[in-house]
């Protein structure tokens, strides 16, 4: 009986206590008012993001065409992601173009991050200018820039004419087999500046006794390069392949812009074929699955290559 | 003497990757400034173009919609990100541990996973083509980002600073707005100029949730181009036009770009 009252009226005083202390104790007030502060951008992302996430799996177990009632499917929608050979055929685009986005760009930066030297260089900053400008440039201008060099009478078939190989002049963005590569070249126009920025600032902070202690042992260029280099380059590497492979997984601008994903389906990737199902010809739940596949390619693709980055 | 045949290879080769990025603008910059419709350089520079493009496409009216679009957005996503930051940061926050990687997996969530549901619950709620409503998604989905952005710009400044300003009786808001808000002033800028960027450029939010008179200057272009195949000079001056207010940022804040894109970039 003692114990009980004892029990009873403990915590209620423990608990005047504890709140006495935490006044007194401004790390734990600050942990109040802090979750105040954080609460104004948490209930802005939860509105924009985290609700419109947990709804997409939702949407994505209907058929619905964005008017009448919804009808549950369970999981086919995923299966015909799976099974359209549509929609089958734009992974093996995004394939294509992971290597113009990412393939390319990372072997060109690293190629030209090798040959140049490592000393600081007047005039550097005017390079690396120029080189982030695709960055700046709205993917639009980026996207007219191309279509225009690529059209009928553009730059690429006049500079062919000019060196006389008339017979491979075509409309590029137009031609079953020469549009996919043709839309990837701008893509590793894009980034292969932004690639060897992030190279070049990962080399300043490679040690230089590693280069000493390479050129002791007699390490040719080469050498050096496969021994120094590109160990050191493993987390620029890494941030590089993420961003540019899940880039790729994710383009839809450019397509849209130049081919709209034709001709016929030859450009047609997986964020164009979500833009069709969700606003061109609703199939709603179709477009939620296909938003939710992507996002979780991205996240496997980011946690895989981070894996891959941090193993030794 | 092998260190100056060391510069001019890399001088060479530079040079050539700097032509071979420069190559396709400046045929654009040509275009935009030739009096031939297909834009081949031909006659004088015809600077008119820029006027006509900029009645033919309606682009005051687009340029107001985007302009308004993205200073709402910055100055909205600057204070959600000093005030989610400070937190983070400095303040701490009850139940961070699972707050913090939550806000945090947002940049690791693609649009695409979201856009469905977004615009249908946006369209129950009278929210598509409306500006309002694009601000409220650029606003969230800035979020993670923000938060990423100025919770290490605070958690750079010295702690001893804060414990001074507790002892003198100093208020959360206090301490956010006169200690700690002068000094983390570089990162401000850089978010701004990153965020100005990234809603400036949006192509496919616009595409999405507005039509019409609401259409952004992004959008607007692809509208023209569309619609003028056969205009090709007056189509570059165009884009020009759209690209000019980042472009011109850009010149001006060339290095906060290049290291807030990087830094951004290695989630450093």
């Amino acid at each position: 009986m003692s114990h009980l009252i004892a029990r009873a009226t403990l915590p209620g005083g423990g608990a005047s206590q504890a709140r006495r202390r935490a006044n007194h104790n401004p790390r734990r007030r600050n942990r109040r008012i802090g979750l105040a502060f954080v609460a104004v951008p948490l209930v802005f992302y939860a509105v924009v993001v985290l609700v419109p996430l947990a709804q997409s799996f939702q949407y994505s177990f209907y058929n619905w065409d964005g008017v009448s009632r919804a009808t549950w499917v369970g999981l086919g929608n995923y299966i015909q992601f799976f099974t359209d050979p549509v929609l089958q055929s734009t992974l093996s685009h995004v394939l294509v173009l992971i290597f113009f986005f990412s393939l390319l760009p990372i072997v060109l930066g690293l190629l030209s991050t090798a040959l140049i030297t490592r000393r600081r260089l007047a005039g550097m900053a005017g390079y690396r200018f120029v080189y982030f400008l695709p960055q700046v440039l709205t993917s639009v201008v980026v996207a007219l820039v191309f279509k225009r060099i690529y059209s009928p009478d553009g730059a690429l078939n006049a500079l062919l004419r000019s060196v006389g190989l008339d017979a491979l002049t075509r409309s590029w963005l137009g031609d079953f087999t020469w549009a996919l590569p043709a839309l990837g070249l701008i893509g590793t126009w894009a980034t292969f500046g932004f690639c060897m920025v992030l190279f070049i600032s990962g080399v300043s902070s490679i040690p230089t006794e590693l280069y000493e202690a390479a050129r002791v042992d007699g390490a040719g260029p080469v050498r050096e390069f496969f021994a120094v280099t590109l160990p050191g380059l493993r987390p620029q590497i890494a941030v590089a392949l993420t961003l540019t492979v899940t880039g790729a997984l994710r383009t839809f601008d450019l397509v849209w812009v130049t081919t709209g994903g034709g001709p016929g389906t030859a450009t047609l990737t997986p964020a164009v074929a979500l833009y069709r199902a969700a606003f061109v010809n609703p199939q709603v739940g179709k477009a939620a699955a296909i938003g939710i596949v992507m996002a979780l390619l991205c996240l496997v693709i980011a946690l895989a290559i981070g894996r891959v980055a941090e193993r030794d | 003497m092998s260190r100056r045949i060391e510069a001019i290879i890399t001088y060479a080769i530079l040079t050539v990757l700097a032509v071979a990025v420069l190559f396709p603008v400046a045929t654009f910059v040509g275009a935009a400034l030739s009096p031939d419709r297909a834009g081949r350089l031909v006659g004088g520079l015809e600077w008119s173009n820029f006027a006509t493009a900029w009645q033919e496409a309606d682009f005051a009216r687009a340029m107001t919609v985007s302009a308004t679009i993205a200073v709402s957005a910055v100055l909205g996503q600057l204070v959600l990100a000093v005030l989610g930051g400070f937190g983070f940061g400095v303040l701490g926050v009850w139940g961070h541990r699972i707050l913090y990687p939550l806000i945090v997996l947002g940049m690791m969530i693609s649009t695409e996973a979201i856009i469905v549901p977004l615009y249908y619950q946006f369209r129950s709620l009278g929210l598509t083509n409306s500006i309002p409503g694009i601000i409220l998604i650029h606003l969230g989905m800035g979020v993670p980002f923000g938060i990423f952005w100025m919770r290490a710009a605070f958690r750079s400044l010295p702690a001893s600073l804060f414990e001074s300003a507790e002892l003198d009786g100093a208020g959360a808001l206090r301490m956010l707005w006169s200690i700690a808000l002068p000094l983390v002033r570089p990162a401000i800028t850089t978010l701004m100029l990153l965020s100005f960027m990234w809603t400036w450029n949006d192509y496919f939010l616009s595409l999405v949730f507005l039509h019409g008179d609401n259409q952004t200057a992004t959008v607007a272009l692809g509208v023209f181009q569309g619609r003028h195949l056969t205009l090709f000079n007056l189509m570059a001056a165009g884009g020009l036009i759209v690209a000019a207010p980042v472009l011109i940022l850009y010149v001006i804040f060339q290095r906060k770009f290049i290291s807030g894109m990087l830094a951004g970039a290695l989630k450093e």
